[in-house]
């Protein structure tokens, strides 16, 4: 179910009035809340219900024994009975030929029984650390299944190709989960942050359960942290009219991000980077320009939205992007451009591979891991652990070259300060552009000739060209007003008559220029 | 104090807040008020200036035989950037100047023309409509030639065919013109008075009134027909809601008329299916038509007419068109007469003609009016009936 579907529309308006009602009495919300995501989820494909379940009951076990908490008897049976029962309500909704999947989560029950039971007859100060593993190995199991399992066995197939060992490598027809990296990497998080003891993990599965599932952030984040959003799950939550109107303008915002900049340009990237070869420099350049719109309106705007209605339901989601494309360094990139994953990927790997605790090449060594990874976390090619790579190399360059430190000194007051700044700003946004070119193609040909076209073509001045900066000019001059106002919300500033013709200029906007069709988030595919 | 004084101070006190209660709410109102013109002025101007549109109201409301009609007596205007055209309505919904009766004059011939706004003749004045043309054309080789124009905007196969049968039949028209536009296979879906069972047409629901009662009760409003005629913002508003509903009912109609399609992307999943389901899905719907396409032959054959399909070309450019009637199926195609203009429209095509407009809503110019009735008026001097029923003009 899209946020900027009719269908969605719907569901929003049935949930929303039943929400009103059972919304102070905190089991009774976040049992409608659980129900109401599943439905969200399970809209696009109600089987893979059962891996959202997979996930969250063993995370609810997993948390609790990684604290170091008992997990008693009764949280298995509350555990395996969510599991069954949400099995039982999907496979309702799926054809009988698929009732495999029910075989699968009787087999992983078994095999979860069994590691339990080797957890209670391990030693006590070992048992956090095996519940830590349990939950490791379902979610990254998960993954590593239904995103990587082609990637790896086509990868190694290939390693053994190069060598001249030819192996048959059979690809399985698998199908991506929608957000199954979202909401494994949310509940890894909460089950390390239980270990590390920097979340209190609670016995109510039901409240663990709406907050996995929340469908708000479900199927492309922001990657919540427990210690976060996972209180508001346990208490009731005010809610007023000014809140629902200020939820209601960040979704808007968000709506006019995705279906008037982001799904207006992306025929113009779409028309060159489906076929790359032999396209002129002029629509080479404009597609990339495109993209480089596209993906960052889409995915922030996808945010926004779910910032918004998680704010009309009374919840707080964390800023996920915050101006990235005025980063004047490629670290600064980074910590403004999906904050959520970047700030996981150096809580969990970054700092667990030893962070720039172990000295500068250690550290390089790390960031280029982590980048790497991050990377093959967008996707399962190796396109995307090579834009990884290209991150993790501009940044281990700027750290040698102590850039990021020499920009942190240069003052704004000064006109030299200002132009070192701007120039800065500019070469960034450069390497960030360029970098989208590993992203957007998917094989070494297709980035050749998207550079060869790009730098060998001719002639300039193209339409397409003048579209993308029609697009780009409203929204560089609202993030010019953002970042010299700190307000990260521009909707929702100011004196109530400018918010009021601001929000009416981009709901107009919408009806007006908004592109129809209903075009899925690029991020939906990772 | 006591008992009374405090009752007397309750009361008076209550006796002063309420004036300042109804200060409030009086001035709450005013507030909602004032909002509500400016947002009112403020769009309307906005439309205007960042996003004109082309006004083009449509007077249409529901039929007693149960699809859409035209409102009797209407008169109307659309406002393109490129045309600026009256619209007169007769008192049997027909876009005429003068009604008929049913009854037909003796030695005249009656063509009835069903057809979407491209046949209505929107964005053309009545003179340059090719039901006008038509008629003229067939008069000025001698034949005595009624041309009825039951058109209405939005209609597809499956409601020009239950207009002929529940009301045009009345007429006693001797040719029967079905158009036929690459939107009608979608409109054939989303008004669901047809589907296909086993490969059978069968009559699914027995009216298509979308909004029938609401528009009914608007276009009696003289404050709506003010608005519908002259706002901008209105025209914008209509606009994307219709295509929004439209795109809800062909969902919604697709489950009814091609249900196991669905199953099938049920039982399929992921999004490399979705493909092959939205081909299956598209066949479905042509089958669809096309088998609505030849009930409508075969019924007017059967009362003993002559029945044409009129095809409207796709326009890709203002040089290059692209057939419609080739998504129909071929067996269809071969058994029912076929009146194209497609060649006649790549022969006069050149890069300062426009054959349909370009900034209002891309119906045709007068000068394809003009070549599609030449291109009927070939086909019908060969028709026997025609030829049986007119008696040459002196």
């Amino acid at each position: 179910m899209l946020f900027n579907s009719s269908i969605f529309a719907l569901f929003f308006a049935l949930f929303f009035p039943i929400y009103l009602i059972v919304r102070r009495n905190v089991f009774r919300r976040n049992i409608l809340l659980t129900i109401a995501s599943y439905a969200f989820y399970g809209w696009w494909d109600a089987r893979f219900l059962i891996l959202v379940a997979i996930s969250t009951s063993v995370d609810y076990m997993a948390a609790l024994g990684a604290s170091g908490k008992p997990v008693r008897s009764l949280d298995r049976l509350k555990s395996g009975a969510y599991l069954a029962a949400v099995t039982a309500a999907s496979l309702v909704f799926a054809p009988l030929r698929n009732l495999w999947l029910a075989l699968l989560v009787v087999a992983g029950i078994l095999a979860a029984t069994v590691w339990m039971k080797l957890i209670d007859h391990a030693a006590p100060e070992r048992r956090p650390r095996l519940w830590l593993y349990l939950s490791l190995c379902t979610n990254l199991g998960i993954l590593a299944f239904f995103k990587y399992c082609n990637f790896f066995v086509a990868s190694f197939a290939a390693l053994f190709a190069l060598f001249g060992i030819k192996i048959d490598s059979p690809t399985l027809s698998i199908i991506l989960p929608v957000g199954l990296s979202f909401y494994t990497f949310q509940a890894l998080s909460r089950t390390i942050d239980s270990y590390r003891g920097q979340f209190e993990p609670k016995y109510s599965i039901v409240n663990y359960a709406a907050y996995h599932a929340f469908f708000p952030q479900l199927v492309a984040g922001p990657i919540e942290r427990a210690r976060h959003l996972m209180p508001q799950f346990e208490a009731v939550r005010s809610l007023d009219a000014r809140m629902f109107y200020s939820g209601t303008l960040l979704f808007l915002w968000g709506l006019y991000q995705k279906i008037v900049i982001a799904d207006n340009v992306a025929p113009i990237a779409d028309a060159v980077f489906s076929a790359p070869a032999a396209k002129a420099s002029a629509a080479t350049l404009a597609a990339l320009l495109a993209f480089t719109l596209q993906i960052y309106c889409d995915f922030c705007g996808y945010s926004n939205m779910a910032r918004g209605l998680a704010r009309c339901l009374g919840f707080d989601l964390i800023v996920n992007f915050n101006l990235p494309y005025f980063s004047r360094t490629p670290s600064e990139f980074w910590r403004r451009w999906h904050i959520s994953l970047s700030s996981w990927l150096r809580d969990y790997l970054y700092i667990s591979l030893g962070g720039n605790r172990k000295g500068q090449t250690r550290m390089y060594g790390n960031l280029m891991i982590t980048m790497l990874l991050g990377g093959l976390w967008h996707g399962a090619a190796w396109n995307f652990v090579i834009w990884g790579g290209w991150h993790g190399a501009i940044q281990v360059l700027y750290r040698v070259l102590r850039i990021d430190s020499l920009i942190e000194r240069w003052p704004l007051r000064t006109a030299r300060g200002v132009a070192l700044q701007v120039g800065a700003w500019a070469v960034t946004l450069t390497l960030v552009v360029l970098g989208w070119v590993f992203f957007v193609a998917h094989t070494t040909s297709d980035t050749l000739a998207i550079f060869g076209n790009l730098f060998g073509g001719s002639g300039y001045p193209a339409h397409e060209l003048w579209t993308v900066a029609e697009y780009a000019t409203p929204l560089a001059l609202v993030e010019i007003y953002q970042r010299g106002t700190g307000k990260v919300e521009v909707l929702n500033s100011g004196p109530f008559l400018v918010r009021y013709t601001a929000a009416l200029t981009v709901l107009l906007t919408i009806i007006a220029f908004g592109a129809r069709g209903g075009r899925e988030f690029i991020y939906f595919d990772f | 104090l006591t008992s009374e004084d405090i009752a007397t101070a309750a009361h008076l006190h209550v006796r002063g807040r309420a004036p300042q209660r109804a200060r409030t709410a009086l001035l709450r109102v005013l507030k909602i008020l004032v909002l509500s013109t400016f947002t009112l002025l403020y769009a309307e101007t906005f439309v205007r200036l960042l996003s004109p549109q082309s006004v083009v109201p449509r007077y249409v409301v529901g039929a007693p035989w149960g699809v859409r009609g035209n409102m009797p007596n209407a008169r109307y205007w659309h406002h393109t950037p490129e045309v600026d055209v009256e619209y007169r309505i007769n008192s049997e919904g027909l876009r005429a100047d003068r009604d008929y009766p049913f009854l037909k004059p003796k030695g005249t011939c009656r063509i009835a023309v069903f057809g979407d706004s491209f046949t209505m003749g929107y964005e053309l004045d009545i003179h340059d409509t090719f039901t006008t043309r038509l008629e003229q054309l067939l008069r000025e080789r001698g034949w005595r030639a009624d041309v009825l124009n039951f058109s209405v905007s939005g209609f597809g196969t499956a409601e020009m065919l239950r207009t002929y049968e529940a009301y045009a039949r009345k007429f006693d028209p001797d040719v029967v013109m079905f158009s036929w536009h690459y939107s009608d296979v979608d409109d054939n879906v989303r008004s669901g008075l047809y589907r296909l069972h086993a490969g059978t047409l069968e009559n699914a629901n027995p009216t298509y009134l979308p909004g029938g009662k609401a528009q009914n009760y608007l276009l009696r409003s003289r404050l709506y027909r003010f608005v519908a005629d002259n706002s901008q913002l209105y025209t914008l508003l209509r606009d994307r809601a219709v295509v929004f509903t439209k795109q809800m009912l062909v969902n919604l109609r697709q489950e009814s008329h091609a249900p196991n399609i669905a199953a099938e992307a049920d039982d399929a999943g992921g999004r490399d299916e979705d493909e092959e389901v939205r081909a299956a899905q598209k066949q479905a719907n042509l089958d669809l038509s096309s088998a609505v396409v030849a009930r409508a032959a075969q019924v007017v054959t059967m009362d003993g007419r002559d029945f044409y399909l009129i095809e409207i070309p796709t326009r890709i450019s203002r040089i290059k068109f692209r057939s419609s009637v080739d998504v129909l199926s071929a067996s269809v195609r071969a058994n029912i007469n076929i009146i194209s203009p497609l060649a006649a429209f790549e022969n006069a095509a050149q890069p300062d003609l426009k054959l349909y407009y370009e900034l209002g809503h891309g119906h045709f110019t007068p000068a394809a009016a003009q070549l599609l009735a030449q291109e009927a008026v070939e086909t019908l001097a060969r028709s026997a009936h025609l030829s049986a029923c007119a008696s040459p003009l002196r």
